[in-house]
């Protein structure tokens, strides 16, 4: 055979090794040229660091927290307040939005709740949930999860939507009854929608946390940001806004883990 | 001899008396630098001056436009100071105190208007009789207030570790009545108007007040007693206007002690209290005149002794992370 006729192999050609590397090199050589020109722009006093502190003094802050033992403390009591909170969100929005997907009686019934609930901020609900649940950590709960779940609710009924119709047809037509259309049918055909959404909503229950933790909370990262703008601690603000995106990143990879695992032929 | 002067008279004398002081207004108005300058306040006691001398026109005769701005908390007033979004700010010293370690060069600390020492406390349920008795209790404070310094502080005289022995529970100062009549927690440390609030409430007694703040015994300093700053930038500019402003304040505080009445009634607007309740909050201070400023401001005077003691205190208490040298950030200069 020719070359001529051979088929395309530019799908499985390995790359080669610098190549690879090129685009994680210019992210890598990018940001340490950011943090170059942010330490040098403090250290000559360009910035006041009241303002914006140095990366140095903010890795500072990061090892003295560390020694004192605080810092994973902030940390574990906020990404346990986001899982507890989104988890019950999820258990709750997924059934739900796969029935109101599904059913136009039943998405007729919510919509008005569902159209009230979905502009609410997570920080409106503060009040309430203080009278409802008190000062401990359900009250922290109800706040990630009242913001996660209407977002998520509207993911899981879009995605349910989405479902090819014709595959639903095909089961009934089969004999299917309603319940097993969901499980199914609709349940594997909405879930890698399902899961991009509440991907989304992973992100936004971490801002939740930060208005849950402005109120009756001792550790977390919420607090330990509104502590140090208390005390003018610039870099206790800034070390908590970098932690929240790196424990994001890694909640995302965890979350990317489990999705491989849910949908092998997405990966 | 008639006792009645005749309109004509009345009137000659009206017109003089106009004459006489009108040239000291319009030279007062004249001197000054700018006539704008804004305020950073909230309905707290340490604003009611300048709350009063802006009802009370003490300001506008001395060419003085004063432009309130509310602020709900002492970092935030003293963030906006730092920024340069303000002129003048009355705050608590621990937010002053944070922002000096912080390195902010900013503002100077000018008066200290009042003291208060028995408006804030600890308040708990009755069978709460020591501060020994808050071990393993649950207590609402709002963190890095005065409240939370006098809890570190009596916490720390009782033996207790604020980590461990006790909970200690963060909550806005106007959440601590609810909280504390929910059950949620079973002590509160807080100021008025909450404190007096609770004080009135049958099942909560008074477990202590300012006065057992370590350096109260010895400075008779509170846990954070209230300053006034002005932007540094703004006084070496302005000092006339400055020095306009601190007299204008004064003028208020004489005017409040003299007239508490009258004050109350003025300060509803400001703090929504009953005129009853807002005139029991005014017996309750003690307001420093000008003629005392310079004394207890002075280098070696008893205020910034007591700030230096409070800015070990709060490093002692990892609050913050250095103790700022507080005389670089005192200025009596401008006192008039």
């Amino acid at each position: 055979m020719t070359a001529k006729y051979a088929p395309p192999m530019v799908s499985v050609e390995r790359q080669p090794r610098w190549r690879r590397l090129k685009n994680p090199l210019i992210s890598l050589v990018s940001f340490g040229a950011l943090l170059l020109i942010w330490e040098g722009a403090t250290g000559l006093g360009l910035i006041e660091p009241l303002f914006l502190p140095a990366p140095s003094q903010i890795a500072q802050r990061a090892i003295q927290m560390a020694e004192q033992g605080t810092l994973l403390g902030h940390i574990v009591a906020s990404t346990w307040r986001v899982t507890v909170g989104f988890l019950i969100a999820s258990l709750v929005a997924i059934p739900l939005g796969i029935i109101l997907g599904f059913s136009q009686t039943s998405r007729a019934i919510f919509d008005p709740i569902l159209s009230f609930l979905r502009p609410l901020p997570s920080m409106s609900w503060i009040p309430l949930s203080l009278l409802w649940f008190g000062i401990g950590e359900s009250q922290k709960y109800s706040i990630v999860f009242m913001g996660a779940f209407a977002p998520s609710l509207l993911y899981v009924i879009e995605a349910t939507k989405s479902v090819d119709p014709l595959l639903v047809k095909a089961a009934q037509n089969l004999g299917a009854r309603p319940r097993d259309v969901m499980i199914e049918v609709i349940l594997p055909g909405s879930l890698p929608q399902i899961l991009s959404g509440l991907k989304v909503m992973l992100g936004i229950a971490w801002t939740c946390v930060i208005s849950a933790e402005l109120v009756a909370a001792r550790e977390g990262l919420g607090f330990m940001i509104m502590n140090g703008k208390e005390y003018f601690q610039t870099d206790t603000v800034v070390l908590g806004m970098v932690l929240i995106s790196v424990t994001v990143m890694a909640t995302d990879l965890v979350f990317r883990f489990f999705e491989r695992r849910i949908l092998p032929w997405k990966a | 001899m008639r006792a009645t002067m005749s309109r004509r008279q009345i009137l000659a004398s009206a017109l003089i008396s106009v004459l006489a002081t009108a040239p000291l207004g319009a030279t007062l108005a004249a001197e000054v630098e700018t006539s704008k300058v804004s305020y950073g306040g909230s309905s707290w006691l340490g604003h009611y001056p300048v709350w009063i001398g802006i009802k009370k026109g003490f300001f506008e005769k001395r060419g003085l436009s004063v432009d309130w701005k509310l602020f709900g908390t002492s970092s935030a007033r003293m963030g906006a100071l730092a920024a340069g979004d303000i002129d003048f700010a009355g705050t608590g010293s621990i937010s002053a105190l944070a922002l000096m370690a912080a390195g902010s060069k900013a503002f100077y600390v000018v008066a200290a208007p009042e003291s208060y020492a028995t408006v804030e406390g600890i308040i708990a349920t009755p069978e709460i009789k020591t501060v020994k008795d808050l071990k393993g209790k649950k207590l609402g404070v709002t963190f890095a207030s005065s409240s939370h310094v006098l809890v570190l502080d009596v916490l720390e005289q009782a033996g207790l570790n604020p980590n461990k022995d006790v909970t200690l529970i963060n909550l806005p100062a106007g959440d601590t009545p609810s909280a504390f009549k929910a059950k949620q927690v079973d002590a509160v440390a807080t100021w008025t108007p909450a404190f007096n609030v609770l004080r009135a409430q049958e099942n909560a007694r008074v477990l202590l007040d300012d006065r057992e703040f370590s350096l109260y015994k010895q400075y008779q300093f509170g846990p954070g007693p209230d300053v006034l700053t002005v932007s540094r930038t703004f006084a070496d500019k302005n000092p006339k206007a400055t020095a306009a402003f601190l007299d204008a304040f004064f003028e208020a505080s004489e005017f409040i002690t003299k007239e508490p009445a009258e004050a109350a009634s003025l300060l509803q607007d400001l703090t929504q209290l009953p005129p009853e309740e807002q005139a029991n909050v005014l017996k309750d201070i003690e307001w420093t005149g000008r003629a005392e400023q310079q004394k207890i401001m002075a280098r070696e005077g008893d205020f910034p002794k007591g700030l230096q003691a409070l800015a070990d205190f709060l490093v002692r208490h990892k609050q913050i992370d250095k103790a700022p040298k507080v005389d670089s950030w005192i200025k009596t200069q401008v006192l008039p």
